[in-house]
């Protein structure tokens, strides 16, 4: 067709020659897209749960903040009518809205949080949309959003789904209360984006939730509109304000939570790319090999004129082809997989940093996209290597068989000595103190690379160790499959250096994930010393900030059969570097309570120091405020203005990445004149059965608000419960790289002892039987198991302090302790050799049954 | 050309067109209304309300607040000012009050924002010298202390920042101000409340209650500071402030009035409405009042005056066409004046669309030339207002 063109870069012949060499080779062909396909889900499928994720904070909070440039934040007790009236009275042509949210939940709308907005239909237009008095509708139809107690607003899609309509009275818990409410009016969202948001808000006059929420007299915040750059504006508002109330930016406040956030992301999308990069070395390690294969034929082609563009170009094409169609596969997987991620990655985020009360739905072509492109170009570009090495011989070398392993052999040494480069450069970045935490990751790779690398020095010597015992006990077998795969270093070397990276990674994670979670098990017994704990309902599963009603506290503190009751006050409060959590505690034990990284006094004399105004801070506070210095002090907002605290110790705490802070409960109340409680721990006299109170308080106590009472062992199985569904998709994680790796050493092995047909055949004809070469080439898969699995074991161990010292101290200020199971080194080793015992058999059982001439006649 | 099919980058062009094509399905494309819509919102029932049907007594300044029985309320405050280099202006500044519940349907409510009574407000500025007219609407709850009108001690009538306090026995403070306009006046009334109609009482239809009570300040020497265009300018003059309360005052035929307000340059005030029914013709409820200089009134029956439209003005933003000047004639009184806008577009198009502007008067009375000021009030040209109060 194109035979009249005289010029071309890419003769349309060559094409072929690839294109047919992947059909022909179908099987070496099939597994490199599986390679890819997993690859590329994996990638997917996490960032398809991060997206969805990030997507329903997005929509949570739209509802939420609408247009609002700036916030007020009422703070603990809210900011009173007063103040804001006060305020709408000297503010002049500022758009402001005052808001209340909360979370509830109906069992006539499923059951799952949803939050309740509370907005003033005179000011809201400008910010959120759905009401605006003035606009559309008559005053007089506002009649019953307004003036009738327990009026809402719903989506009409929401009302469809649970079968409501106008006027249907509906139950809502709020704070652990049942409150009467009903609809009023259905909202016609005006686009998709604003009927995802609504999924989970109901809509409410601002007085209607005052009443809900028993938040009378105050409101939660002031949503403000001041242009960018005003400055002007904002410091007049500030003026107008009492002591105590800031004006924040509200892209600070979203964006100290995205921040959060991200680090959890990074961190899944870090691990997501090891499974892709697991599935490189599949690519490239099955690339060589094609074009090992073909040296011979490419030497000919070159004789014949091809040039080494062309050649070039043709492996590329190759990889380019493997390449798409794994990808394409791989973003339908990765769909189908997402299905699992997107609710194990939402799930986290609810328990750690938000309530969300919209499910993200759909899926994000960015995600797709994203996979696809990754793996393409990877495909592409670790391709690339092999077809220059195929392109790059000369056409005379290329013919002699010999070269490449003479050659591989040489530079084993050097690849050797530069792992330890990769591994002092991973080193050095680690040593680097404030960074992004893409570095963070870089030098992470930069180590496990510099293992690999060392790989094929290691392989050998350990064969030439194992030698003459496997001799010993196998006979000539034994001797031989040592030196036969020392023989083909170039193809064993890369396939024992992707099976230990997959093992090292399991077994990396796996130390990180057994230290994290025997960090926490001490944390919770030297900071859980209550016997019974007392909560309002909440949607937060790490921190509680529902106010549990008076009249249940004091019906606490004279309850018969405890010992004591101390009070704890938590509250988001703000800072000038931002919102932390603060608990009030009236527990004069507090200061023996809680392990430290440093504190000023001995335990027992911190409660005196916190008495007389010093704070304890955590971990994460202290990293991310800079406050890891003994005799830092912290500044807070407080109604009385802004305040400096002393900082009398940093203690450990693994609840919260945000950071959080204890002050005494006397001095909390006096600044903030708060007098909130929203957990109790009790004490019971020696002997008391906590079970047997737990029940008696859970019958007793009957009041209009629902309390959770838990025993201090059921709390501590639901930190635990947190934990290890936070940790689900980290497990998830690591079975899929290992799967990966699996497919990439089964390929590998496959296509070595393939290879290996022609010398078969010889043995054959020598007089080897078939059941000696099922057995030197099982001898042969295993020794490469073996070799992986042992290498595995300092490599997974380099990592695993690399994920506890580093990756986690950085991403979210977490100190763990380490521990080392050795189970974790033995499972690597059994599933190394497993697997390569595995990849062994069909070419094991292939090459018995084959009869001499017929591998003698091979090509 | 069948070639083409056995070429792997034609099948990697189908897989990635797949791609894009599959990736486009997976997108929801549910059509949306344009904008967001509240349904199901129910209008209350009327009954129940308070109505203007017999003379009542009125007491001063507990009846210039609120009277939140009733349906609605408001308070005109209305003038024209000018500096002493001869920049003249109109303002107008009004509070409405609606309720939302009769008083026997009204619940209980835990919440001090919780309301069944909507205030909103209409500030205007006639920049005469330059030809400018500008206008705001503002809503708030009556609530809170966001918007309100009480009588006692004082009397105030306030929305957000805009508002009229009583300082003293007859004197009064008005200050308002949104975007380009500012509006800082002491006013001080010189005639006392004048009681319109009869003893207050204001018939608009022939059914018992279709009346509203009404009060007026005819005569407030008001003087203060305008800020507009980036000047302030020193402003003395006089204003007029209208207090009417009332239940469903319109009769179903009624569609709108022309309310006219002017003051004389021989101290005297006429105020007259009429009230315009749905076939065009005048409704003999139509009334109004002339206040001598010495304070003292005397009712206008429909009879009593005319009308006559000299012009007419199409607005170019609602298309409506307004009534532009007027002879207005009380025989027995011998005057007879005519009636013009100082600015033609002083169109209001807030919730609902009107005319109410700053209009200069000349004429004579008893042979004797008088000139004024004055503002006039068009309603329902645009729209019935029907159902609007």
């Amino acid at each position: 067709m194109n035979g009249d063109q005289p010029v071309q870069f890419f003769p349309s012949g060559l094409w072929n020659v690839g294109w047919r060499y992947l059909l022909r080779h179908r099987w070496q062909s099939v597994l490199m897209v599986v390679g890819i396909a997993l690859g590329v889900a994996v990638m997917v499928a996490i960032d398809l749960a991060n997206a969805s994720a990030s997507r329903a904070f997005a929509l949570s909070t739209e509802t939420l903040t609408g247009k609002a440039t700036y916030q007020i934040d009422g703070g603990p007790s809210g900011m009173s009518t007063q103040a804001y009236a006060e305020l709408v009275r000297q503010k002049g042509d500022i758009p402001a809205a005052p808001v209340i949210s909360e979370y509830f939940t109906s069992s006539q709308m499923g059951s799952r949080p949803m939050q309740i907005l509370g907005i003033d239909p005179f000011s809201d237009a400008p910010f959120r949309g759905y009401v605006g008095v003035g606009t559309g509708l008559s005053l007089d139809q506002y009649s019953a959003f307004l003036a009738q107690p327990g009026a809402l607003l719903v989506s009409r899609d929401l009302a469809e789904r649970y079968q409501l309509g106008v006027g249907d009275p509906l139950t809502l818990e709020i704070n652990g209360r049942q409150k009467q409410a009903f609809i009023a009016g259905l909202i016609e969202a005006a686009d998709s984006l604003q009927r995802r948001s609504l999924e989970g808000t109901v809509l409410a006059d601002i007085a209607t939730a005052q009443e809900l929420t028993d938040r009378l007299g105050q409101i939660d915040r002031v949503d403000l509109l001041i242009p960018d750059g005003e400055t002007a504006a904002v410091e007049r508002i500030q003026s107008l304000l009492p002591a105590g109330l800031r004006v924040e930016p509200v892209q600070a406040r979203q964006g100290s939570v995205e921040q959060l956030t991200a680090a959890f992301q990074l961190n899944l999308t870090m691990l997501s790319l090891l499974a892709l990069i697991v599935g490189l070395f599949l690519i490239y390690n099955t690339m060589t090999f094609s074009v090992v294969q073909r040296r011979g034929l490419f030497g000919t082609l070159r004789c014949l004129g091809v040039t080494r563009i062309e050649i070039f170009g043709m492996v590329v094409s190759e990889a380019l082809i493997i390449g798409t169609i794994g990808s394409v596969l791989g973003m339908g997987l990765g769909v189908l997989m997402g299905r699992q991620t997107v609710g194990m990655v939402s799930q986290t985020m609810n328990d750690l940093y938000f309530t969300s009360t919209v499910q993200a739905t759909g899926i994000s072509i960015v995600s797709l996209l994203k996979g696809a492109v990754a793996g393409i170009l990877a495909t592409v570009i670790t391709a690339g290597l092999p077809a220059w090495e195929a392109a790059s011989v000369s056409p005379r070398a290329a013919l002699s068989r010999s070269g490449l392993e003479n050659k591989t052999r040489r530079i084993v040494v050097w690849m050797a000595a530069g792992g330890v480069g990769m591994i002092g450069l991973g080193l050095a970045v680690f040593s680097i103190p404030q960074t992004h935490l893409i570095f963070s990751f870089g030098g992470t790779a930069a180590v496990v690379v510099g293992f690999a690398m060392l790989a094929a020095l290691a392989t050998i010597l350990l064969l030439r160790a194992a030698g003459p015992g496997l001799g010993w006990v196998f006979g000539l077998l034994g001797r031989m499959a040592p030196r036969n795969l020392v023989a083909s270093l170039s193809r064993t070397s890369v396939a024992v250096a992707a099976l230990m990276v997959a093992v090292a990674v399991t077994v990396g994670v796996t130390l990180m994930i057994d230290s994290f979670r025997y960090t926490v098990d001490i944390w919770l017994a030297q900071t859980l010393q209550g016997d019974i704990y007392i909560t309002a309902p909440n949607f937060n599963q790490t921190r509680s900030t529902v106010n549990i009603d008076p009249q249940i506290i004091r019906a606490i503190q004279t309850w018969p059969e405890i010992g004591q009751a101390d009070l704890l006050r938590t509250v988001l409060v703000e800072t000038p570097q931002g919102q932390v959590q603060l608990s009030a505690s009236d527990n004069q034990h507090l200061g023996a309570e809680r392990l430290y990284l440093w504190a000023k006094d001995p335990p027992e004399r911190i409660w005196a120091a916190m008495q007389a105004g010093g704070v304890l801070i955590s971990e994460p506070l202290a990293r991310r405020f800079g406050l890891l210095a003994p005799g830092s002090s912290l500044a807070i907002y407080t109604p009385q203005g802004l305040r400096q605290f002393s900082v009398e110790g940093v203690y450990y705490d693994y609840a919260s990445s945000q950071g959080a802070l204890f002050m005494e409960m006397q001095i909390y109340r006096q600044l903030w004149n708060d007098p909130g409680v929203t957990a109790i721990a009790l004490r019971l006299p020696p002997g008391a059965d906590p079970d047997l109170v737990t029940r008696q308080l859970e019958d007793g106590l009957k009041f209009d608000q629902k309390v959770i009472v838990r025993p201090n062992k059921a709390l501590r199985a639901d930190v635990m419960a947190v934990f290890d569904r936070t940790f689900a998709i980290t497990a998830a994680l690591r079975i899929l790289a290992t799967i990966v790796a699996f497919i990439g050493v089964l390929n590998t092995l496959l296509l070595l002892q393939l290879e290996k047909q022609r010398e078969v055949g010889i043995l054959r004809a020598l007089g080897l039987t078939g059941g000696q070469l099922w057995k030197l080439t099982m001898l042969e898969t295993g020794l490469m198991g073996l070799a992986a699995g042992l290498l595995a074991a300092p490599t997974g161990y380099a990592l695993a302090l690399i994920l506890v010292y580093v990756i986690n101290q950085r991403s979210f200020g977490w100190t763990l302790q380490l521990s080392i199971q050795p189970e974790a080194f033995i499972q690597a080793l059994v599933i190394a050799i497993a697997a390569a015992l595995l990849a062994g058999i069909y070419p094991a059982t292939k090459m018995s049954r084959m009869a001499a001439a017929e591998a003698i006649r091979y090509e | 050309m069948n070639k083409i099919f056995k070429k792997p980058w034609f099948w990697i062009l189908i897989a990635a067109a797949a791609v894009v094509i599959g990736g486009g399905l997976l997108l929801p494309a549910k059509p949306a209304p344009a904008e967001t819509r509240l349904v199901g919102m129910s209008a209350p029932a009327t009954g129940g309300y308070a109505r203007a049907s017999t003379q009542r007594p009125f007491l001063f300044p507990l009846d210039l607040g609120a009277h939140p029985d009733f349906q609605t309320e408001w308070w005109y405050y209305t003038g024209n000012l000018a500096t002493a280099d001869g920049h003249s202006f109109g303002y107008q500044l009004t509070f409405f009050r609606r309720a939302l519940v009769p008083p026997p349907g009204r619940a209980a409510r835990r919440s001090e924002w919780a309301t069944d009574q909507v205030y909103f407000a209409h500030l205007t500025l006639t920049n005469v010298s330059n030809g400018t007219f500008g206008y705001h609407e503002r809503f708030e709850r009556g609530a809170a202390g966001l918007a309100g009108a009480v009588g006692e001690p004082l009397y105030q009538v306030w929305l957000d920042d805009w508002s009229v306090k009583q300082i003293d026995v007859s004197h009064y403070r008005l200050q308002a101000g949104a975007d380009d306009i500012q509006i800082s006046l002491e006013m001080v009334d010189r005639k006392g409340p004048v009681l319109e109609g009869i003893d207050g009482l204001s018939q608009k239809g022939p059914q018992p209650g279709n009346a509203s009570y009404y009060v007026s300040q005819t005569r407030l020497d008001s003087q203060g500071s305008l800020q507009t265009g980036g000047q302030t300018f020193r402003v003395t003059g006089s204003s007029w402030m209208d207090h009417e309360f009332s239940t469903s005052a319109l009769a179903s035929d009624q569609v709108g009035w022309n309310w006219f307000a002017l003051q004389l340059s021989d101290g005297s005030e006429l105020m007259v409405y009429t009230i315009r029914k749905a076939d065009g013709t005048i409704d003999s409820y139509s009334q109004g009042t002339l206040i001598y200089p010495d304070g003292k009134t005397r009712p206008l029956q429909k009879d009593d005056f005319e009308i006559t439209v000299l012009s007419t003005w199409k607005s170019p933003h609602s298309g409506a066409v307004y009534p532009a000047e007027w002879t207005v004639a009380v025989p027995s009184e011998q005057l007879k004046i005519q009636v013009k806008p100082r600015l033609a577009d002083q169109e209001l198009r807030v919730s609902f669309t009107y005319w109410e502007g700053a209009v200069s008067v000349s004429g004579s009375r008893a042979g004797k030339e008088v000139t004024g000021v004055g503002y006039v009030e068009l309603t329902g040209y645009a729209k019935s207002m029907q159902g609007q109060f």
